[in-house]
């Protein structure tokens, strides 16, 4: 007992912080840094037991005498649990500029960005089919409310109700999945769905309900990550929102989706890959090809990188493809490039945040212009998270996709690979306009200079992991380097297999 | 030993990084540039005097660096590279020279990633680590030319940027069905050059994979039909960019088909070589017209040096040894003469404020020494005898004639090519009436001086005796190309050729 309590841990220690920060944030005397503070001291507490867990635990079901095979720990939910718990960190620290800038943020904040996150982290361990719904609805409630946290704004009221609509219709599809299944299986674990489907899989008649429940639970995940066709929210919720928590939506919450979607289909749905190789080829390819129009086509930063996290998706989805199709690199290739695309989106987005929080509503490109004379090194570091999200070598974005197009060739889709590499061209365009508007252009007199503070730090302290993670070596030890990252995203894989057997 | 070529490849790298850390002054940041490229380039001289020529691969440095995929850090120097890496590591102590007063701090920052960019390409035998080193290199050009540039240099830069990714990701396909391959065939990952030219695919496939390199490097030379960044982006070059576009990054594009197509595929490259020494001769011509019709120096000198690679391609696409030499030697002595000629034109540029050939002459009567220089380079891009370019473009033209009569009476058309355009250009800009904008121009410096003589002095000495140099590349050339089908062109006149 005293064991699962202490893989629960993690979790219950962010609920209480959420609670603990929801009543704080009507006191008088916590102001905005306080509650920040307490919110990340909380979450740091909670990284460290991640940690420790993420080096001994193999694979565990959580109280699984009083409530079945509802959660599950592995190294495949921690390593997203560490994943979650930095992203929110990153996003509470990496901000504090932003709070202040901005009249509207007040204590509510704080509590709904740890909701939202103990969402995410349930949703990585859970392992049944109702439990992933609840836990995507708390993380995705909390996520349009934070959407539209500025009330008086029109742009963010519009996100918001967009967001929220088109969410909770595909939401519908997830529950009626689950139904569907559940009629087929007579459980909702994904174990005993996995059984099941195993079982008869050559008899595709009893599986019509198994498969038209998981295709439309696949709806519910394309449109959270942003697959073409149901991309149409992405780029106007990303500018509708605050910066901090388009960051939030952009670099962690897009993660969280990729944790279910990976559970299920690795482990329930592996035998019936087949069946969707087509349709996911034929997404994987809109959401490139749309995913960089959108991009191409946009003069704000913001909706730039709103664009281009479609086009990220569908680097993923490719690789998802691939792993339908027999791939052994593939999964631990999404891994690998989840953590890259976390590291540069949010070095990007932070940088745009720290930048916004001087003043400026909207950053477009011509913003940008003599950015290098006014801030050489963050400039720096802004070429560095654009190149390593366009998939320039030496950094970590050319690793991931390396290991994804690999992934793809190993699958035999040589012209989706090629398409992919292709669109990596296409993002060099609009990814390194940004540098040529920093250094290209003389600076524009009218800016004050900004403040170095502690934001600035950490989004060095990003751009040097994304270095390392391009380039470092085991030569240097206990550094997330581009060998222990692979190693690391391999084990957590792994620690899935049991279950597939 | 072995950390030798790490130490060549990276001093310059972490001399600008912790510069750039510390923001040192311009002052230290340039004695800085010019210290670490010195003992790069005495690093280099000491490998050259130790170099056995019939020894293959030198200086060999392999370590794991990505284990699972079977990415290594994997250097090594052989004669072909080893040419060029005296070549990169000798003018960049020259450029550095060049750039004296220059107190834009990241000219310097650029131009030292730049080296180490350059000379990582040449040295890396893993695939993977090419491709980094080769898209690391494309960077600090990509900034210099935006940032310091002059014309649309925003435009054009972005279209060499666009261009050679292109290719760049075309060649990264090929790199990594390449390992997959291998993967499939061995069971084990590797992207090392030696285990990737093991495996043998279908003509047709690997006539694809081919095609994916090829493409990266046709665009970095570039030849005829994919040179449309070419002259724009020479014209807005700033003058050690220019350099370094001209000199190195173009022999690169030749290094690569030689040390990757010849390596992993030159069954296919010489099965198609007719297709690309096509190219290589309409190149020849039509660059050559282009020369002599432009009107700015930059962009004339860069079709002339788009020519003269040309010719460089197609004396390596010739499989023998007097191609293969003359196309080495023209590598070396081309990088020279047109950094000689394109410093020249800088200095130009910085004295009289414009290159267009239409507002300059008779620069003769105003500053000698100046003039003597300049008539020097460009007649050695010309091609005079007595200076290393003539020795190589022969030996290329003889090797020609060897393989078929008509591509070597093409080839030899470049010569007269080279002297129409270059002598005309003499006859406007250094000779003729004075005009209005050279009043200010003022003979060169010492420092400048020092800095153009010991390229005169390899020149000359390359053109005197190449017997010199020859030695160093000569025998793995000969070695090379014992394991190479030679091509064959059916196009031939029997009687003529029959004779040769």
């Amino acid at each position: 007992m005293l064991e699962q309590l202490y893989l629960v841990l993690p979790m219950s220690i962010i609920i209480i912080a959420a609670f603990v920060l929801m009543l704080l944030s009507h006191h008088k005397s916590f102001d905005l840094n306080k509650l920040n503070l307490v919110a990340v001291l909380f979450l740091v507490i909670s990284l460290a037991i991640v940690i420790k867990q993420f080096r001994e635990i193999e694979s565990s079901y959580l109280f699984l005498d009083i409530i079945g095979e509802i959660f599950i720990v592995d190294t495949f939910a921690l390593l997203f649990d560490l994943m979650f718990i930095t992203g929110t960190i990153l996003t509470l620290l990496i901000n504090t500029d932003y709070f202040h800038s901005r009249h509207y943020f007040n204590g509510e904040y704080f509590a709904l960005l740890l909701f939202s996150l103990f969402g995410m982290i349930l949703l990585a361990h859970s392992h049944e089919l109702v439990t992933s719904f609840i836990a995507l609805e708390i993380a995705s409630l909390s996520i349009y409310a934070l959407v539209g946290y500025h009330k008086n704004n029109r742009i963010s009221s519009e996100a918001m109700m967009k967001y929220l609509i088109l969410g909770a219709i595909t939401s519908v599809f997830f529950i009626l999945g689950t139904a569907l299944i559940y009629g087929a299986v007579g459980s909702t674990t994904l174990s005993d769905i996995a059984t099941y489907t195993n079982e008869n899989i050559n008899n595709k008649e009893d599986l019509v309900l198994v498969i038209t429940g998981a295709t439309f639970i696949m709806i519910t995940i394309l449109f959270k990550i942003g697959a073409v066709p149901f991309h149409a929210w992405v780029v106007d919720v990303y500018q509708g929102a605050p910066f901090p928590v388009t960051m939030f939506m952009a670099s962690t919450f897009k993660i969280a989706i990729f944790a279910i979607a990976l559970r299920l289909y690795l482990v329930d749905f592996v035998s019936l890959h087949g069946l969707w190789t087509t349709i996911l080829q034929t997404i994987t390819i809109l959401t490139l090809l749309g995913g960089s129009w959108l991009a191409i086509t946009q003069t704000s930063i913001k909706r730039m990188l709103a664009g281009s996290s479609i086009v990220h998706s569908g680097y993923m989805l490719i690789a998802v493809t691939s792993i339908g199709l027999g791939s052994q690199l593939a999964a631990p290739a999404v891994m690998f490039y989840l953590i890259a695309y976390f590291l540069s989106s949010v070095g990007a987005f932070g940088i745009l945040s720290y930048i916004s929080a001087g003043g400026k509503k909207q950053l477009t490109y011509e913003d940008f212009k003599g950015f290098s004379e006014r801030r050489p090194y963050l400039s720096i570091m802004m070429s560095i998270f654009m190149l390593s999200l366009a998939g320039f070598p030496s950094t970590i974005g050319f690793l991931g996709k390396f290991y994804i197009f690999t992934a793809a060739v190993e699958s035999g889709q040589f012209l989706i690979a090629g398409l992919g590499i292709l669109m990596a061209f296409i993002s060099v365009y609009y990814y390194f306009k940004l540098i040529a508007m920093m250094y290209f252009y003389p600076k524009n007199e009218k800016q004050k200079p900004l403040r170095y503070t502690f934001s600035s730090l950490l989004i060095i302290l990003m751009a040097v992991l994304i270095i390392l993670g391009g380039i470092g070596t085991s030569l240097i030890p206990y550094a997330p380097s581009a060998d222990g990252l692979i190693d690391m995203a391999q084990v957590a894989i792994e620690s899935l297999k049991p279950i597939v057997q | 030993m072995e950390l030798l070529l790490s130490i060549i490849i990276f001093l310059p790298f972490f001399t600008a990084l912790l510069f750039g850390v510390f923001r040192a002054s311009t002052y230290t940041l340039r004695l800085g540039a010019i210290f670490s490229s010195t003992v790069v380039f005495g690093l280099v001289i000491y490998i050259t005097l130790t170099f056995d020529p019939l020894g293959g691969m030198q200086f060999i440095r392999n370590v794991d660096w990505i284990k699972n995929y079977g990415i290594s850090y994997y250097l090594g120097v052989d004669a072909i590279s080893l040419v060029l890496l005296l070549l990169v590591t000798l003018l960049m102590p020259i450029l550095y020279l060049y750039m004296w007063h220059e107190n834009r701090k990241g000219y310097w920052y650029n131009m030292m990633f730049l080296q180490s960019g350059v000379t990582g390409a040449l040295l890396s035998l893993d695939v993977i680590l090419f491709y980094l080193f080769w898209e690391m290199m494309l960077l600090p050009i990509f900034i210099m030319i935006g940032r310091y540039g002059n014309g649309a240099r925003q435009y054009n830069v972005t279209k060499l940027l666009l261009m050679t990714v292109l290719g760049s990701m075309s060649m990264l396909f090929s790199i990594l069905y390449l390992g997959y391959m291998h993967f499939e065939m061995t069971d084990s990952w590797s992207y090392a050059l030696g285990d990737l030219a093991s495996i043998s695919l279908e003509s047709h496939v690997e006539a694809l994979v081919a095609l994916g390199f090829l493409l990266a490097f046709i665009i970095k030379i570039p030849l005829v039909g994919f040179h449309t960044w070419m002259a724009p982006a020479y014209g807005s070059s700033p003058t050690p960019t220019v350099v370094i576009l001209s000199a190195i990054m173009a022999k690169l594009g030749v290094y690569g088909i030689w040390r990757f197509g010849y390596e992993l595929f030159s069954h296919t490259l010489t099965q198609y070589a007719s297709y690309i020494i096509t190219l290589t001769l309409i190149g020849l011509i039509y660059y050559a017209i282009r020369a002599i019709t432009e009107n700015d120096l930059r962009r004339m000198f860069a079709f002339a040096s788009g020519s003269h690679l040309s010719l460089i391609t197609l004396g390596m696409l010739l499989t023998n040894i007097y191609a293969w030499s003359g196309s080495l030697y023209f590598i070396a002595t081309h990088a020279l003469a047109s950094a000689g000629i394109f410093l020249m034109i800088g200095l130009l540029y910085k004295r009289v404020k414009t290159v267009q050939i239409s507002s300059l002459g008779g620069i003769a009567s105003q500053a000698p020494i100046f003039t003597f220089f300049f008539l020097f380079f460009a007649l050695s891009i010309a091609g005079l005898p007595g200076t290393g370019g003539f020795v190589a473009e022969l030996l290329i033209i003889i090797g020609a004639f060897k393989t078929n009569i008509w591509i070597g009476l093409f080839t030899a058309t470049t010569m007269i090519a080279a002297m129409l355009y270059v002598f005309w250009m003499l006859q406007r800009v250094i000779f003729g009436p004075k005009s209005p904008y050279i009043e200010e121009c003022r003979d060169l410096t010492k420092r400048e001086i020092i800095m153009l003589l010991p390229i005169v002095v390899l020149l000359l000495l390359t053109g005197i005796a190449p017997s010199l140099f020859m030695p160093l590349f000569e025998p793995q050339l000969s070695s090379m190309l014992e394991s190479i089908v030679p091509i064959s062109i059916p196009l031939s006149l029997p009687s003529i050729s029959g004779g040769l």
